[in-house]
């Protein structure tokens, strides 16, 4: 039932193991995200994630207890990275248990969809053309708009 | 009455790369009849250049108020946060 926002690689196998504890419960659904070695239209040799700490980490915050009540889940975690990345090295990992899969799987997806375009995390990438940020994506707001017209449930 | 309302500015990301300032002070002055909203304050630091005028008025710019997204016509008051960036892209 918490956030970290961190600098240092994300450490899968521990963030697993605390999420379920002793109590793994029915479900446990988790997601990671890594950084691409490639953008639509070009290659990406390496990342950097800017970031308004004070806000994202009360989005993460609101976002993981309005899954944990949307989804009956018992733990929940979400850890968010920033600073400079390299490819192939983790970004984000959001966890989640619940009675069934339905509710785990979907919570990770509603935290995943809504943390893409609500928390406050712009990524700037480093390739052939030197040094850009990345533009937000129309397929990421659809995504998110599913939860709040209750299309996604 | 008149009188000033000061808050701290944020600007993240290509906004503030493109403005050379990542956070100050600014006290934005009002009377009793007109109170202070975002648009306000957009109007005010507009005020400092074209580049200002521009990046601050591009049709998807974000503001959060005390860490929380809001519309334009939000109220500002003393001591608040003001954060003005682009679309969001992390995860």
């Amino acid at each position: 039932m918490s956030v970290s926002l961190q600098s240092e690689a994300i450490d899968v196998a521990t963030e697993y193991d605390q999420l379920v504890g002793d109590r793994p419960g029915a479900a446990v659904a988790t997601f990671t995200g890594y950084v691409r070695d490639h953008s639509d239209a070009h290659t990406v040799s390496e990342l950097e994630l800017e970031h308004y700490p004070e806000m994202a980490r009360k989005v993460l915050e609101n976002l993981g207890q309005s899954a944990a009540e949307r989804f009956g889940l018992s733990s929940w975690r979400i850890v968010h990275r920033f600073g400079r990345l390299a490819v192939s090295e983790t970004i984000v990992w959001v966890g989640a248990v619940a009675d069934h899969r339905g509710e785990a799987i979907s919570a990770c997806e509603l935290m995943m969809d809504t943390l893409k375009t609500d928390a406050p995390f712009w990524k700037r990438e480093q390739g052939p053309a030197g040094e850009q940020w990345v533009a937000s994506r129309d397929s990421d707001t659809q995504r998110r708009a599913r939860w709040q017209s209750g299309e996604a449930q | 009455m008149s009188g000033g309302v000061k808050i701290t500015i944020k600007l993240f990301a290509a906004l503030r790369e493109a403005l050379g300032e990542s956070e100050f002070e600014l006290e934005v002055v009002t009377t009793d009849a007109v109170p202070v909203d975002v648009a306000s304050v957009k109007a005010v630091l507009s005020q400092r250049g074209a580049d200002w005028s521009e990046a601050l008025n591009q049709p998807n710019l974000v503001h959060a108020l005390n860490h929380k997204v809001v519309f334009i016509d939000a109220l500002v008051s003393e001591g608040d946060e003001l954060a003005f960036f682009p679309p969001m892209t992390g995860g």
